[in-house]
């Protein structure tokens, strides 16, 4: 009917903003006609009128979006339903799930993948984001520049564009940073045994967690097997199994700025007088940091923590930018919401898909659940 | 003596240390600029070309003429534009209901929303688009502009809540005894001392739009409606023979640059409001 589609969007929106008004103004008026049958004064009407109307959008695109999706999204994770064929959904009880937790080794692979970053990727994370705080935390001249800088990856992070330039970098030939390893170990040998142990440590690493995901370690034994990686070594990035979960790694390791941040805003509340009286007493700045620093931190630490796992589970745009035309490598890398897309929209499997969403959600609520619970117990909150 | 060399060395190392991580992160960004203008050969070469000895802009040339990435810009800025639009309005209207307005079952909607931030949009998609399938908007930008009209995002409408709530109540009261109603006292009082905090929203809003790949890659089926992130990503393909690597870096130095336009002029606004909500 309309083949422009920018005029179609705008007629949309045009759309959209008649029906939210008009939706508005009855969700108010409603409000202050039953305001009005339990004899509410004049002043209570008007406020319920006006509350309800502002905020009717919210209200209304709640049960739109939100609510009634995820009603829907429950009954069909026991259906078979899928959205191109015409027929109806059918009940098949739990059988979605069950194979879904018993029996399907994408969803395994997934799992074991966001273990993975979140054992080895996030306490790396976390432990530069911490760096880059306490060295901004000196309180030099030129500190907003360089927050500034330590931030812009945060800002530019998963932009497509971005990650084509990370896929350049990564390039096992030519890419610029096996370049400069290469460069780096002729020139210093010390570093050639670094960059071979880091390979090896990784290798062993990364082995044992694809031996999780596929019940083989066979891998890990010819890993072990071959030993101590040759001097020509150099690492894979985004050519093998063994190295495809690195560069997620190095992509949350750059984009660590708004922990940084939050360390930041925690050193800031520690006070003072802290650190001056143990200076007083004869403190080093490492016992310092150690002994005062980093208990008060262990708040800021853990809410890092559990925002970085919720955050692993989640990511979408490096594996699909770094990985889709490598097939191969995708269940390596594959995180639980890529293997969701991919799971729901390669045959359009509603009622799996909804399955999947619905363990995505109940792990992240239990995530949240223990951040709750632990911090009682874990962190710090009463030195002061 | 000691007392005034160990400072100064202290600093040094400082600076060299925060120096040397400056570089480290911005590297990528270096190295995004300096392929743009390499030859393809340069870019694929053994050795390490740092900066092009003869920089050449047939990349920009050749990105420049390719009518669908001018296409998708084009579609990028539109649909942010109308995405943003919608969503920061409404936003504030909910804002201000929930802190300018006494009204009963406020406290309940108002925990029912906080409450929301703990679901992962990634676990609304598969029925919503069931739901955009149904309306017929599969192939549309609808499904990424219309949802932001319904005040999407908890966390935004928190944020605006929190400052326009440390407005004094008593601006409101003296307009509402010069019989303004509530319509004019959020347009023309609230929402203009508001400017700071919505400069933040939509800074956040604008990146989060501007890099979001998985919903258009979703919805926009067809090349003409792609935005930039899905236009970007088509560029690179392992069947080539050759990666086409300099005119792939100009496209993503002409889609980083509103980015950094951006992150320019309100880095203050962003990363005090990051460290405020960390603050709590």
């Amino acid at each position: 009917m309309l083949s422009n589609p920018y005029i179609n969007a705008l007629l949309t929106v045009l759309g959209a903003v008649i029906f939210i008004v008009t939706t508005s103004l009855g969700l108010g008026y409603t409000a202050r006609w039953i305001a009005k049958i339990r004899g509410a004064k004049a002043r209570v009407q008007e406020g319920a009128f006006a509350g309800y109307l502002f905020a009717a959008p919210w209200i209304i695109g709640f049960f739109i979006f939100v609510l009634i999706p995820l009603c829907f999204s429950l009954y069909w994770s026991f259906t078979d339903y899928r959205v191109i064929s015409n027929e109806p959904a059918n009940w098949i009880g739990l059988q979605n799930y069950s194979k879904l937790l018993l029996d399907d080794d994408g969803f395994r692979q997934s799992v074991v993948n966001t273990t993975y970053l979140t054992v080895l990727g996030l306490p790396l994370q976390i432990g530069v984001a911490l760096l880059l705080a306490v060295l901004l935390n000196q309180k030099l001249k030129g500190e907003r520049v360089f927050r500034m800088a330590f931030y812009l990856p945060v800002i530019l992070g998963f932009n497509t564009a971005v990650l084509l330039c990370w896929r350049l970098m990564l390039n096992t030939g030519t890419g610029i940073i096996n370049q400069i390893i290469r460069g780096l170990s002729n020139l210093f040998p010390p570093f050639g045994y670094l960059n071979r142990s880091g390979i090896f440590i990784q290798e062993l690493s990364s082995a044992f967690f694809l031996g999780i995901s596929n019940s083989n370690f066979t891998l890990l034994r010819k890993v072990w097997e071959v030993g101590f990686p040759s001097e020509v070594r150099v690492p894979l990035w985004v050519q093998s199994p063994l190295w495809s979960k690195m560069p997620v790694v190095l992509l949350m390791i750059w984009g660590c700025g708004t922990m940084m941040l939050i360390f930041l805003a925690g050193l800031n509340n520690i006070p003072k007088e802290l650190n001056e009286a143990a200076e007083v007493d004869g403190a080093t700045k490492w016992k310092q940091f150690w002994k005062i620093s980093f208990p008060l931190l262990s708040p800021y630490i853990f809410y890092n923590l559990v925002v970085g796992m919720i955050n692993a589970l989640q990511i979408f745009e490096p594996i699909f930018i770094l990985y889709r035309d490598n097939q191969p490598l995708v269940p390596s890398a594959i995180s639980m919401v890529y293997y969701l897309w991919q799971a729901s929209f390669s045959h359009f499997e509603i009622g799996y898909g909804s399955a999947i969403s619905w363990i995505i959600l109940i792990i992240i609520l239990i995530i949240t659940y223990i951040q709750f619970k632990m911090q009682d117990r874990w962190v710090t909150y009463d030195l002061y | 003596m000691r007392k005034t060399v160990w400072p100064l060395i202290k600093k040094v190392t400082l600076y060299i240390l925060l120096t040397g991580a400056t570089l480290l992160m911005s590297f990528p960004l270096f190295w995004m600029i300096s392929s743009s203008l390499k030859t393809i050969e340069e870019t694929n070469s053994p050795g390490i070309i740092w900066i092009p000895k003869e920089p050449t802009f047939a990349a920009y040339n050749n990105i420049l003429q390719n009518g669908a990435f001018i296409r998708s810009y084009a579609n990028s800025v539109f649909f942010v534009a109308l995405a943003m639009a919608g969503t920061l309005i409404s936003i504030s209207a909910v804002a201000y209901a929930f802190s300018r307005v006494k009204w009963p079952g406020r406290n309940l909607i108002f925990f029912l929303m906080l409450s929301t931030m703990m679901i992962p949009p990634q676990a609304l998609i598969v029925p919503q688009y069931v739901l955009f399938n149904k309306l017929n908007w599969v192939g549309t930008f609808n499904p990424i502009i219309i949802p932001g009209y319904f005040a999407g995002g908890a966390a935004m409408i928190f944020l605006l809540r929190q400052s326009m709530a440390q407005i004094p109540q008593e601006l409101d009261e003296s307009a509402f005894m010069d019989g303004a109603n509530h319509i004019q006292i959020w347009w023309e009082i609230i929402m203009p001392l508001m400017k700071a905090p919505l400069a933040t929203i939509s800074t956040f809003l604008f990146v989060g739009l501007w890099n979001s790949l998985l919903a258009p890659l979703m919805y926009l089926q067809t090349v003409d409606l792609y935005t930039l992130p899905v236009f970007v990503s088509t560029l690179y393909n392992i069947n080539q023979t050759v990666q086409p690597w300099p005119t792939i870096m100009a496209a993503a130095v002409l889609t980083t640059v509103p980015l950094m336009v951006i992150f320019f002029f309100a880095q203050r606004f962003i990363l005090e409001s990051v460290v405020m909500t960390g603050l709590k």
